[in-house]
């Protein structure tokens, strides 16, 4: 046997490049290489196709463009980029889509309100699995934006191939969903990184401790930790 | 685009053009009477020498029309059409061309700051040198003018022979004329002339004559009399064009809403932070939560 293969065991970096759910020493491998992989992969192409989007949806962020060259370098990288995190979101999509399977309490997350619960930190449930609902609703809500933003910004990128009253409905779509989708994407971002401590070293490095599980993710938790049947 | 002397009243993609307001400049229209077009397309030619573009070879299409469209080497097209009146036929034929519109759709719709330009006497134009290709010009366009130009990537329309203008001559296409069916002027001259000439058609038989001024636009820089003012889309010309409305709610709604969105959930993380602080276990590792029973 191979040092690497008796280490695999123990240490949790070399186990978190192929398994996720499994519990080492006081870590639980969250996120396994190959999901950390495709995240960031579509964060990548996320902000290069936001930031070469943003000059030209609005001079305000005008100086952005100087980083690709300029307004006509975005005008030609924009698309393509985009095209890149779709393809990337529909790997992404797939991967993840066993994981976010939506259980009857997750509809919970559509209510209003909840959301402010969730942020007020007064939600107190159990049976948290993996992934919350309002999670899945972003992965979900995530997945739809990118077709939505696909479609109409396939009518931009060749406005002249297509009719007037389809150009404009993809100027208004093309709009609200990225302005939702940014919006979304700071708060994912914050509630990745500063609101819950230990979040974004699961995406980085693949472990969470196990006390960040118990307490977030109560149900995963148990299912990890034998203690709970594992639920599809 | 040249490199001129005059001064920008608007510029697209920004906030302020580069008016000083210190040259009193008039206002600049075309006059075009279709009554008087003869469809000689002397405009076309002059058009295409002044502004050095190639020769375009003639589509037949069964009309008595160049091209089927503008195009972004022929910014200048003799549009010709037959209608049936009181009994008869009528030729119709307009000259099409950018119409300079005070209210510019293409300006609001561009992207690029200074790729579209009104100029303090009222001409919209082009610069390639700012222009992105992005063609969003011809969606905020109720005339459907600019054309995208495939080999050097820009948008490409009439300049009003800015050129020309700066200097104190008229526009290409209206030196050209033979009939006196084009005019150039100030904005007023052209629209009294126009009014003059829809009052001498309405007392010989033209009873719906307009003068073609749409104030949906704000007006245009190119007045155009009608015989048959009641149907102006005999002309090719659009009832009551006006800026397309997802063009406005873009910029003056969605594009304002988004940024303080943007800012706002930004601030609102870190005021959040600042008074919820982390999400975090309080306890020490005690009994984790069990669902109830």
């Amino acid at each position: 046997m191979s040092t690497t293969a008796s280490r695999a065991s123990t240490d949790p970096a070399i186990l978190a490049r192929r398994s996720e759910d499994v519990a080492v020493g006081d870590e639980i491998v969250r996120h396994r290489f190959a999901s950390r992989a495709i995240h960031w992969t579509v964060a990548l192409f996320f902000f290069l196709a936001l930031f070469s989007g943003l000059p030209i949806w609005t001079p305000i962020f005008g100086w952005m463009a100087h980083f690709f060259g300029g307004l006509s370098v975005c005008r030609w990288l924009h698309p393509w980029a985009g095209i890149l995190f779709f393809l990337a979101t529909i790997i992404m999509f797939v991967h993840w889509l066993g994981d976010m399977h939506l259980e009857p309490k997750d509809r919970e997350w559509l209510r209003p309100g909840k959301i402010a619960e969730y942020m007020k930190y007064e939600d107190k449930d159990p049976d948290v699995g993996k992934y919350n609902g309002g999670q899945k609703l972003f992965f979900f809500a995530a997945a739809l934006g990118a077709l939505g933003l696909l479609l109409s910004g396939v009518v931009l990128w060749f406005p002249l191939a297509f009719p007037q009253v389809l150009r404009e409905l993809a100027i208004l779509l093309h709009d609200v969903t990225f302005i939702v989708f940014v919006v979304a994407i700071v708060l994912h971002i914050y509630l990745g990184t500063a609101a819950e401590p230990g979040t974004f070293h699961s995406m980085i490095r693949g472990t969470v401790s196990k006390r960040w599980a118990r307490f977030h993710h109560p149900r995963w938790y148990r299912e990890v930790m034998g203690e709970e049947s594992r639920r599809p | 685009m040249t490199t001129h002397s005059l001064e920008i009243r608007r510029s697209s993609a920004s906030l302020w053009g580069g008016a000083t307001g210190m040259r009193q400049l008039p206002v600049v229209s075309k006059y075009i009477d279709t009554t008087t077009c003869i469809g000689c397309k002397a405009c076309e030619v002059a058009c295409q020498e002044w502004n050095d573009l190639k020769v375009v070879a003639t589509q037949q299409t069964g009309t008595y029309q160049t091209l089927p469209e503008l195009d972004a080497e022929f910014w200048n097209l003799i549009r010709f059409d037959e209608r049936e009146f009181d009994g008869g036929v009528v030729w119709l034929m307009r000259k099409d061309q950018c119409m300079h519109c005070e209210d510019p759709g293409c300006l609001a719709a561009c992207p690029a700051p200074g790729a579209i330009v009104q100029y303090e006497n009222g001409i919209v134009d082009v610069n390639p040198e700012a222009c992105i290709g992005c063609g969003f010009c011809a969606t905020g366009c109720p005339f459907n003018v600019p054309k995208f130009h495939a080999k050097t990537g820009k948008m490409a329309k009439c300049t009003l022979c800015v050129d020309r203008v700066e200097s104190g001559l008229e526009p290409a296409c209206i030196k050209a004329c033979p009939t006196g069916c084009l005019q150039f002027g100030t904005k007023d001259d052209m629209v009294a002339m126009g009014h003059a000439r829809v009052e001498q058609l309405k007392a010989n038989g033209f009873a719906n004559a307009v003068l073609y001024d749409p104030q949906g636009v704000g007006g245009t820089g190119v007045v155009t009399v009608l015989g048959h003012g009641d149907h102006p889309d005999w002309y090719g010309l659009p009832r009551d064009p006006n800026i397309p409305l997802s063009v406005r709610v873009w910029k003056s709604v969605l594009r304002p809403l988004g940024v303080v969105a943007m800012f706002g959930a930004v601030l609102g993380a870190i005021g959040h932070f600042m008074y919820q602080g982390p999400k975090e276990p309080r306890d020490t590792g005690g009994e984790p939560p069990r669902p109830r029973p």
